[in-house]
């Protein structure tokens, strides 16, 4: 018999042990259903893995602590829900101007407001993408399973150190509350990166600046608040020294690229599952809980002798625009099933879709059933 | 050379960009004096500056390091850079945040919280009695009668005292000194060398918005602060509380190794299902619905199967129902409802109500089996119910693993003895589990 390593664990305990694993050392928390399990996950594993968890008053200090952990050189992490989130949005802009690596992990509920605390929903696809004056691009993962939930968690924190920026890893309460079997072993081996840093030896400190960058896709090393380069951050708009300036052209610039860092980098910020079948009539694409609902209708429809592809995506932002257009390029229907009711991503890719019959399933309070997307499947 | 001048944190011939007579110029300089005094080297020091007049002190000081934060929240962004610095790094860096007396109200709870944590943050609030950048609104440490843009006619509440909110917050240092007052370095230099957390408020004038406004002079600020009854001077000075780090290092970190991951479940026999089962489990929170059903998936992981466990209840833990989806499959699961149950228990009523208003009852058929307890009653659709005395033979908080029980003897999923050793590592001994009559009632 194979060697397993099974374990019956949850979505927010492999976003807690996907933290871990990519090196994660400061989590702060305030309690929130569905969200709750990755906090708990953290006070327990964070202390015995030199790092430390910390209870916070609000969801504004969570990421706040966060970001100020981070700016002394540390991975750091906060969770929560759609609530919460909402209060923590001035605090990620300011990770975002800074370019504070931090990881955001939203696991979505049924709103508006308060909503349901206990129900799943997908409805905050937009609030986390569109969170900033200006609509710089955050970048937000969105795994199906608790196995992804611990391999996309550490992504997250890779992309974050990398692009120095804030990273929301989207989760919903059907993914992070549910338990399933699972083997460890199939986990596989993780890449874990940590952000370029710099000090006053280093032979590029000469012509280092806070911000500086030469080309698009520069990103400037970073320099931990303590270490022996004198940091200088600020919320406001800032020159490349990060000093605040209104107006002049290197600050403009600065904050331009902010943007342009991300996208330049899009093409490495690619994560999708192509389920693609010739002559199919219909492609569907979905993601997060409703990409596991796919699945069984693809399956079925395929059983019935109906040819059909299916795209997971996991990397919902920056929007994986080529795999959409190549995926849907032989279809004449694609359908987009999401848990909130006006059909948020299906509104983002739908300028992809030229000459596509577009149809949404869309529903609120519970998960949409394979019998819904098999329906639409002709 | 002067030692102070070769300890100076800010930025050689910095202009101070405050209007004429502020205060803020006076605090910044003793600020600067008072870290000379200490002879703090500049790379472990980091002013963390909130937004508003006095925010502006971070392009002052090019020694150090600054972080100028959003609005009321640099407390907040502080207490986070003060646990990295001091339980993960050098732990020697001090926090010092200049916050006005508007921030200091919209932040507060950062404030309350550091305090409470006792991190090694020293928070200096300019206090002017107003929103000075804005224009000269009221804040919450206006003083009664004082007249802002806002309140014409003078405030008409009385001012917030924070120095007190920091005392109940169980702050260490504590004080309220007035930016002309000639100990002010001193008394600031105390405050960051405390180890753990200190407050100082700076009363002060603002020249373009107070002093225009009202009848005041520098002279008057302690009058001020006698009649609005806060007291001046360093109220509070004890180091009895530990630094947070001490502490977590006591108190948390000497525990490591103490919690244990939950050990991998070995598979220990094989199962009988040719394919995927779904079973739902309805009954009320506190009686074990959801703890049930996950030793169901874990008795059904050591048969080798797969499993998924969606569970449901009202966002009260402890009462209403309690709803658990089971799907138990030889193949990869992906959807995680039951769509057609072959297995649906129902311990209380208050189960039953649940399943009805969920319309579980259109995802039974007639090959679906029912267990339920006795007291429960189903109109009679043609459903295969098995109505037993569950609550009677388990107890109320063990009706559903009775029934869970039950169907695994019963519909041999996979071997019983499996499951019984699950709940056996829980509860002791199969025998002593359920009430005897449970063992004679229906074998």
């Amino acid at each position: 018999m194979q060697t397993l390593q099974k374990a019956l664990r949850s979505g927010n305990q492999m976003v807690a042990e996907g933290a871990i694993k990519a090196g994660c050392k400061f989590f702060a928390g305030y309690p929130i259903t569905p969200a709750s399990g990755v906090y708990k996950g953290m006070i327990d594993l964070l202390p015995q893995n030199a790092g430390i968890a910390i209870s916070s008053p609000d969801e504004i200090s969570a990421l706040a602590y966060c970001v100020g952990a981070s700016m002394r050189g540390y991975k750091s992490m906060t969770a929560t829900s759609g609530p919460g989130w909402a209060l923590m949005i001035e605090t990620v802009q300011y990770a975002l101007i800074t370019e504070t690596p931090v990881v955001i992990c939203v696991v979505q509920r049924l709103g508006p407001c308060t909503g349901g605390a206990t129900q799943g929903g997908q409805g905050d696809i937009l609030i986390t993408e569109f969170a900033t004056s200006g609509g710089y691009t955050i970048p937000v993962l969105y795994p199906s399973t608790a196995k992804e939930c611990f391999r996309l968690t550490a992504e997250a924190f890779n992309w974050a150190e990398k692009y120095r920026t804030p990273v929301v890893l989207l989760s919903d309460k059907e993914i992070g509350m549910t338990t399933e079997s699972l083997d460890y072993s199939g986990l596989g081996d993780l890449k874990t990166f940590d952000r370029k840093t710099i000090s006053k030896t280093d032979p590029d400190f000469k012509n280092w600046k806070m911000y500086g960058f030469d080309s698009p896709d520069m990103i400037a090393k970073f320099a931990p608040v303590g270490g022996d380069i004198k940091v200088t951050a600020t919320g406001s708009a800032h020159n490349a020294l990060g000093y605040l300036k209104k107006n002049d052209t290197e600050t403009i610039s600065t904050l331009l690229h902010l943007e342009e860092k991300i996208t330049s980098h899009k093409n490495e910020m690619v994560l999708v599952n192509e389920d693609l079948q010739d002559n199919a009539n219909t492609l569907i694409i979905s993601f997060g809980i409703t990409a596991r609902t796919m699945k069984d209708a693809v399956k079925t429809a395929r059983k019935n002798r109906i040819n059909v592809s299916a795209l997971t995506i996991y990397s919902m932002f920056p929007v994986p625009e080529e795999k959409i257009i190549n995926a849907a390029s032989d279809c004449k229907r694609v359908v987009i099933p999401e848990e909130n009711i006006n059909g948020q991503y299906r509104k983002i890719i739908k300028p992809l879709l030229k000459d596509k019959e577009v149809i949404g399933i869309n529903k609120a309070g519970s998960m949409i059933t394979p019998e819904e997307i098999l329906e639409r499947i002709i | 050379m002067e030692a102070q001048e070769t300890c100076s944190y800010m930025t050689h011939g910095a202009v101070m960009p405050f209007c004429k007579g502020c205060g803020h110029s006076n605090i910044l300089k003793k600020l600067n004096d008072a870290m000379a005094s200490l002879k703090l080297d500049p790379e472990d020091v980091c002013l963390v500056t909130d937004i508003g007049c006095i925010g502006l002190a971070d392009a002052l000081f090019d020694k150090v390091h600054t972080v100028h934060t959003t609005h009321g929240r640099s407390t907040g962004f502080a207490t986070g850079l003060a646990v990295a610095d001091k339980v993960l790094a050098s732990r020697k860096m001090k926090v010092v945040v200049l916050i006005g007396d508007g921030g200091s109200m919209i932040g507060l709870l950062h404030i309350v919280n550091a305090a409470l944590m006792n991190v090694d943050v020293t928070v200096i609030i300019a206090n002017n009695f107003l929103f000075g950048m804005t224009g000269g609104q009221q804040s919450s440490l206006t003083p009664e009668h004082f007249v802002t843009l806002t309140t014409p006619f003078g405030s008409m509440n009385p001012s917030l005292d924070i120095c007190r909110i920091a005392d109940a917050s169980k702050g260490g240092f504590i004080a309220r000194k007035i930016a002309t007052d000639k100990d002010l370095t001193d008394v600031m230099a105390k405050a960051i060398s405390f180890d753990g957390f200190s407050l100082v408020e700076v009363l002060e004038l603002c020249t373009e918005h107070g002093t225009k406004r009202n009848d005041l002079k520098g002279g008057m600020l302690a009058q001020m602060a006698e009649h609005e009854g806060h007291e001046l001077g360093i109220i509070k000075e004890n180091s009895l509380r530990k630094e947070f780090s001490r502490k977590y290092e006591s108190d948390v970190q000497s525990h490591t190794g103490e919690i244990k991951q939950p050990a991998f479940i070995e598979q220990e026999s094989l199962h009988n299902l040719t394919k995927a089962a779904g079973i739902i489990i309805s009954g009320s929170a506190g009686e074990r619905v959801q703890s049930s059903a996950a030793m169901l998936c874990e008795a059904a992981v050591r048969c080798g199967l797969n499993t998924t466990q969606k569970n449901d209840n009202p966002v009260t833990q402890g009462s209403g129902f309690s709803l658990s989806e089971v799907i138990l499959s030889p193949d990869e699961i992906n959807y995680t409802g039951v769509s057609r149950a072959s297995y649906v228990i129902i311990s209380s009523e208050a189960g039953l109500k649940e399943l009805k208003a969920q319309n579980i009852f259109k995802r039974i058929d007639n090959d679906t089996v029912i267990i339920t307890d006795e007291s429960i009653e189903l109109s009679n659709n043609g459903y295969n119910v098995i109505s037993l005395p569950l609550r009677k033979a388990c107890g109320a908080d063990k009706a559903t693993l009775g029934a869970v029980d039950y169907a695994i003897r019963m519909y041999g999923l996979f071997p019983h003895e499996v499951f019984k050793k699950v709940i056996e590592k829980k509860f002791g001994q199969y025998e002593t589990i359920f009430k005897k009559e449970f063992l004679t009632f229906w074998f």
